[in-house]
């Protein structure tokens, strides 16, 4: 069995290992290489052309010139110490801009996915207790509308509503510009009614898949002869409810819970632009279009990073919350 | 049918489940004496489960249960099953009567283990629970099951033969006086539903119960019966003492019933299937529901629906040609001598 968490560990260091091999190999692909651009700026300004060679290694931490084998080697030998290397739109390290930009999205991703799940969980089991009542009906009906309107078109409407035309919210920024940065009531304050719209987009249209599984899920637990012998033994509305068909509902839903947790780190590139919410994705954005390769390289492969740990902690957890699956077998979550 | 000291009077029961005229119990009355095992055999379909339910006033929605179900208490005092108040009712249940469903496999909460049923089951009856669960050691104990591993395993960990036995000790911890089994043995093996039986009726005899054994293994009930009933098409056709049922029964359905069951030492030509099939609830068909598939049916079978009467002491049957029955169907082999059934063990 420990045999197993060991195999499993290696596995999540060789895939991040391949995972920053290919984004090194893309960025190479890229046409114009990842350099040339930012040298022809350079130079056009007067810059010796040394000193852009030795800028340009200092800011990807490889030398242009030396073979790509040995490029590869130093570029990862600095991301395995952490070492991003230097904005080249920002003039920053790139470790200090992603350190200040994560905790954001973290932040919104976290709250929005797991306010989609409660709301989700709690109106689909509602809806399997009145399984065929006009309520479930109605709900099911808005749920599959809810789905099919992406995230962003909601952003943008309630941005445009709440923000633009009524004033209630801010419309950029994770913070208000006059406020300290330490952890104080007003910041906490500002910072909430910053990511009151990022989150309320992120989460609304995940509520009805959610929802539906929930559903589906709780009227199968409830069809079980083990919920209906447990009436029989006499035992209280409220265990049935939680013990029985809402454990057993929910189970199946918690690998997609920490998967989505992953991928949707990667859907903020648009959310936190509409927003203009400085997190990840909103620095990720940036640095494409501002050419920024080291920039791009670190938050690609932190999003990557984050996706591939979901996934190891659910394979890692799930045979501990439910005893049917021991750990180690084909059970894996992906 | 008397019974002289009656622990279930069901009069008339009946389950409809579109409120009309479409029954999948069709108006029983049945009266269960106090200490016996009662063994109630019929087809798939033929209203068992149903039966079973309504003893407990537990027919799956949206089914609606009419008639009267009397349970006399020990202490002599008598309740309508049928009028008690929901809290009533989840007393009742489970103290008094409590049931073993078809499939122990699906009775237990995948995600709780065996103890947690018991204890959570103790605490909803405001039952202590520290001697409770000595109870249930004992229970399991009985069973041949080792307490301690059971009640520490999650249902999957166990043997199908192993959680029907923990089930039924599950059924029997609040001490009820009545076990009703609904296909108890069906999921099991041969060699496993006879250490089963056994076990029964051990229980049985050490804690004084009232069992109520529904299956539609004929040979299987046969051996622990004291007295057994027989249903076909949601009603009870025949019902009497078990040797009197087997020996010399009276409605052709049931002699035709036992030359269809497999025998090892009987020759294989002589089993003869039932032709046709049952009726289903929305087709029963007028007069005898019987009639259509019987050799010895009539016009009058085919208008009047017979009425249970009395053939022997403690015998009924719903025939019109009962004794005719007994003449012109005869049964294939002798089934005077028990078989014996293979006894005990730990068949997990």
């Amino acid at each position: 069995m420990s045999n197993y968490y060991v195999r499993r560990t290696a596995r999540v260091f060789a895939t991040i290992f391949a995972v920053a091999t290919l984004t090194f190999g893309l960025i190479r692909l890229l046409p114009g290489g990842p350099f040339t651009q930012l040298r022809a700026q350079l130079l056009r300004q007067g810059v010796p052309a040394s000193e852009v060679d030795a800028r340009i290694s200092n800011l990807q931490n490889i030398d242009p010139n030396a073979p790509l084998w040995r490029q590869y080697l130093d570029y990862m030998g600095a991301v395995a110490q952490g070492n991003f290397g230097e904005s080249i739109s920002l003039g920053e390290p790139v470790a200090q801009i992603i350190a200040e930009a994560v905790p954001w999205t973290v932040f919104v991703v976290l709250v929005s996915t797991i306010l989609m799940f409660a709301v989700g969980i709690f109106l689909g089991s509602l809806q399997a207790y009145w399984e065929g009542s006009r309520f479930d009906k109605a709900f099911s009906g808005l749920s599959i509308g809810l789905m099919s309107v992406p995230f962003y078109v909601v952003a943008v409407i309630s941005l445009y509503v709440f923000a633009y035309q009524w004033g209630w919210l801010p419309t950029a920024g994770t913070v208000g510009t006059n406020v300290e940065k330490e952890l104080s009531v007003p910041f906490v304050l500002s910072a909430l009614e910053h990511s009151l719209l990022p989150i309320f987009s992120y989460t609304l249209g995940g509520i009805g898949g959610q929802a539906l599984a929930m559903r589906g899920n709780s009227i199968q637990v409830l069809g079980n002869d083990y919920v209906r012998v447990a009436r029989l033994r006499g035992l209280p509305d409220r265990r049935i409810a939680t013990r029985y068909v809402a454990r057993n509902a929910i189970l199946p839903m918690y690998t997609g819970f920490l998967l989505l947790l992953g991928f949707r780190l990667s859907g903020t590139v648009i959310l936190e632009q509409i927003f203009s919410y400085t997190g990840l994705g909103y620095y990720m954005f940036a640095a494409l279009k501002a050419n920024d390769y080291p920039l791009m390289m670190a938050t690609f492969l932190i999003i990557t990073v984050a996706l591939i740990v979901g996934v190891y902690i659910a394979d890692l957890t799930y045979s501990k919350i439910d005893p049917r699956i021991s750990a180690g077998g084909s059970d894996e979550a992906y | 049918m008397t019974t002289d000291d009656p622990i279930i009077e069901i009069n008339d029961a009946a389950v409809t489940y579109d409120g009309g005229e479409t029954f999948v119990l069709d108006h029983v009355s049945m009266s269960i004496e106090r200490g016996e095992i009662l063994g109630i055999v019929g087809e798939s379909g033929s209203g068992k489960s149903m039966f079973a339910d309504s003893m407990l006033d537990a027919i799956p929605d949206p089914g609606r249960l009419s008639g009267e179900i009397r349970y006399h208490r020990d202490d002599g005092t008598t309740v309508d099953v049928l009028e008690l108040s929901d809290d009533e009712l989840r007393e009742f249940r489970w103290e008094e009567v409590s049931m073993v469903f078809q499939g122990a496999m699906s009775s237990f909460n995948p995600t709780m283990k065996i103890g947690g049923h018991f204890r959570e089951t103790l605490k909803a009856h405001d039952a202590d629970v520290t001697s409770g669960m000595e109870f249930a050691r004992e229970l399991l104990s009985d069973l041949y099951l080792d307490p301690e591993r059971v009640l520490t395993s999650y249902p999957h960990e166990l043997s199908g033969g192993m959680q029907q036995r923990a089930l039924i000790a599950l059924s029997l911890v609040l001490e009820p006086e009545v076990l009703v089994m609904d296909e108890p043995t069906a999921a099991l093996d041969l060699l496993m539903q006879r250490s089963i039986l056994t076990l029964l009726e051990d229980l049985q005899e050490k804690y004084d119960l009232t069992m109520v054994f529904i299956t539609h293994d004929l040979p299987l009930v046969a051996e622990l019966a004291d007295r057994m009933a027989v249903m076909y098409a949601f009603q009870l056709i025949e019902v009497g003492d078990r040797e009197q049922l087997i020996a010399n029964s009276g409605h052709p359905y049931t002699r035709a019933l036992l030359n269809a069951t497999p025998d090892i030492e009987a020759p294989l030509e002589e089993m003869r299937p039932i032709e046709g099939q049952s009726p289903a609830p929305i087709n029963v068909p007028q007069g005898c529901a019987f009639a259509p598939r019987c050799p010895l049916a009539t016009e009058e079978c085919r208008v009047e629906d017979p009425a249970s009467t009395q053939l022997d002491d403690d015998h009924a049957v719903a025939c019109h040609y009962a004794e005719d029955a007994r003449d012109e169907i005869a049964l294939h082999f002798d089934r005077s001598e028990e078989t014996v059934p293979v006894s005990g063990g730990d068949g997990s």
